[in-house]
C-alpha cells in the first residue's frame, strides 16, 4: 500500500490536531467547587408529580441568570432518574398574577394565604406540581489581569500577551413542599476557577466553566435532594 | 453612489487590485471592509423595538360585580419612546396599542361588565358604576451601557383616575411597573422587548393586588349592581373612596 503523502491531507491532520488540542486545552482550567444541603423535611416524589425552577424576584436584588436556571431545568430532567419539570413560564403564566416578580411569595408563610385564592390550589394539583425551587445566586468575576494585543494587517494577523480572571459561581436552591406547605430544605454550589488565555500568534484559551459546572453540580445534587428519603 | 462604496471602490481599483494573489486579498479586503462599515453605520442608525400585542395571561382572579367602563388616551393607540444614550446609540420603542390592549384584558378579567368608550363620549349616560381613565405619566428605561451590567430595564408611570357614574373624580392613583431582563440570553432587541412586557405585566399584577385598596373602586357599586349580581370575593373594600394613594417606590437602574 503506497502511504498517502498528499500535503492537503496533511494540512488537515495537523489542523484537526491544533482544533483537538485547542477544545481540550478549553475544558482543561481547573475548577474547585463545593456542594452542599440542609434537609429540614423529608421529602420523595411519585410517579405523576413534577417541579418547577423559578428564580427569586429580581425585585429582591436577585440576579440569577436565565440560562442557569434553563440548565438547571434541563440537567434535572435528564438523564437516568430525571424529574418532570414543568417550564417555569408556563407555570407563572397559568398562576398568573400570582408568581411575578412582585407578587411571588418571599417564603412559605405566605403559602397558605396563596394557595386560598381562587384557582391557585386547582392549578397546581392539575399540573402536579409537588416542589417548587427558588434559585437565588450568580457568576461574578471577582479578579483578572494580564494584557494581550491584536493586530490585523493585509499580510495576516495574530495576538501576543496573557490575560487571565477569576469567576466565582455561587447559588443556592431553595425546596418548598407544595403538599405540606413547609421548606424541605436547600441545596448549595459554589464554583470557582481561573481562566487563561496566552496567545503567540494564536489565542488558546484555558476556560474554567464555572458557571456550567456549578449547573451540573446543583442539579445533581437537587435530584438526589428531591428523591432521597433518608433521614433528617 | 454611497459614500462607503465609492471608497471600497476606489480601494479595490487601487495599485494592488490585478496582479493574481493580490487581486485576491484586494477582493477579501473589500467584502470585510464593506461588513465593517455596514456595520458601524447600521449601529449609528440606532435600534427600534416593537411590541406587536403583548397579551398577558387571563388572571386568577374573581371578578367584581360591577359595571365598568375604561376611556383611554389617545397615547395608548401609537406610544413611542425614544432615548439617545449619551455618546452611544438611539434606542426606540414602539408600544402600539399594547397599552390599550393590556388594559382592556386586565379590566375585562376584574370586572363582571366592562366596556370601552371612546374619547368624547359622556360616560354620565351610560349605565355604569365607574369609569377608568389610565394613561401614561413616564416611560424610561436602560440599556447595558447606562447601567454597566448585562441589563435591559423599563420603568412605566401610569396614573389611573376613576369616577363615579356621576362623573365626580374619586381617585388618582399613580403607579410605577419595572421589568428588566439579560441581554445574553435574548439579545438587546428581544431583551428591551421581554423588559417592556415585564414591566406591563407587573403594572397589571399592582392593579390586581391592590385597585380596591388604593382607590375604593368597589365602593362605587350601584344598588341595582349589588342586587343582580353575586357578591365579590377579589379584593378586599377600603375604608375611604377619594384617594391620592402614595407611589410605590420603583426599583431604580441596575437594581
Amino acid at each position: 500500500m503506497v502511504p498517502d503523502n498528499n500535503p492537503k491531507q496533511g494540512y488537515k491532520m495537523q489542523l484537526r490536531a491544533v482544533v483537538a488540542l485547542l477544545a481540550g486545552a478549553s475544558l482543561s482550567a481547573c475548577v474547585t467547587s463545593r456542594l452542599e444541603h440542609i434537609k429540614e423535611a423529608k421529602t420523595g416524589i411519585l410517579e405523576g408529580e413534577s417541579i418547577v425552577i423559578m428564580a427569586k424576584s429580581y425585585h429582591l436584588g436577585n440576579e440569577t441568570e436565565e440560562k442557569f436556571i434553563e440548565c438547571v431545568g434541563n440537567t434535572i430532567a435528564r438523564g437516568r432518574g430525571g424529574l418532570r419539570v414543568i417550564p417555569n413560564q408556563e407555570f407563572v403564566d397559568a398562576l398568573f398574577p400570582w408568581f411575578e416578580p412582585r407578587t411571588a411569595p418571599a417564603d412559605t408563610k405566605g403559602l397558605p394565604a396563596l394557595m386560598s385564592r381562587p384557582g391557585v390550589a386547582e392549578v397546581i394539583k392539575e399540573k402536579g406540581v409537588r416542589y417548587l425551587i427558588w434559585l437565588d445566586g450568580d457568576t461574578d468575576k471577582t479578579a483578572g489581569g494580564g494584557s494581550m494585543s491584536c493586530a490585523i494587517g493585509p499580510g495576516g494577523g495574530g495576538c501576543f500577551g496573557f490575560a487571565w480572571w477569576q469567576n466565582e459561581s455561587a447559588y443556592e436552591a431553595t425546596v418548598w413542599d407544595l403538599d405540606g406547605l413547609a421548606d424541605a430544605g436547600t441545596v448549595s454550589a459554589e464554583v470557582s476557577g481561573t481562566s487563561f488565555l496566552p496567545a503567540i500568534i494564536i489565542p488558546v484559551p484555558l476556560i474554567a466553566r464555572t458557571r456550567s459546572k456549578a449547573c451540573k453540580g446543583l442539579a445533581e445534587q437537587l435530584k438526589l435532594f428531591i428523591v432521597a428519603d433518608e433521614e433528617i | 453612489m454611497p459614500f462607503a462604496q465609492a471608497l471600497i471602490h476606489r480601494q479595490a481599483g487601487g495599485p494592488i487590485a490585478g496582479r493574481g494573489l493580490g487581486n485576491l486579498k484586494s477582493k477579501w479586503l473589500e467584502r470585510i471592509s464593506a461588513t465593517v462599515l455596514v456595520a458601524v453605520l447600521c449601529g449609528c442608525g440606532g435600534s427600534r423595538v416593537t411590541l406587536k400585542n403583548p397579551s398577558i395571561p387571563k388572571p386568577l382572579i374573581a371578578q367584581l360585580p360591577m359595571s365598568v367602563a375604561a376611556r383611554y388616551p389617545a397615547e395608548f393607540d401609537n406610544f413611542v419612546h425614544e432615548e439617545q444614550v449619551i455618546g452611544k446609540e438611539k434606542w426606540t420603542i414602539d408600544l402600539g396599542s399594547s397599552n390599550r390592549l393590556l388594559f382592556t384584558q386586565l379590566f375585562g378579567a376584574m370586572f363582571t361588565e366592562f366596556m370601552v368608550i371612546e374619547e368624547g363620549t359622556d360616560a354620565r349616560d351610560l349605565p355604569i358604576d365607574a369609569l377608568i381613565e389610565p394613561s401614561i405619566d413616564a416611560f424610561e428605561f436602560s440599556v447595558p451601557n447606562q447601567s454597566q451590567t448585562d441589563e435591559f430595564a423599563v420603568w412605566i408611570r401610569y396614573r389611573i383616575k376613576i369616577f363615579d357614574s356621576d362623573g365626580v373624580q374619586v381617585a388618582n392613583w399613580p403607579i410605577a411597573a419595572y421589568g428588566k431582563s439579560q441581554s445574553s440570553t435574548f439579545g438587546g432587541d428581544a431583551a428591551l422587548r421581554k423588559a417592556a412586557i415585564l414591566a406591563m405585566r407587573d403594572a397589571a399584577a399592582l392593579i390586581i393586588m391592590q385597585m380596591d385598596k388604593s382607590t375604593g373602586i368597589s365602593k362605587l357599586r350601584s344598588t341595582n349592581t349589588r342586587s343582580n349580581l353575586a357578591p365579590s370575593t377579589a379584593m378586599p373594600d377600603s375604608e375611604s373612596i377619594q384617594t391620592t394613594a402614595a407611589e410605590e417606590i420603583p426599583d431604580g437602574p441596575g437594581q
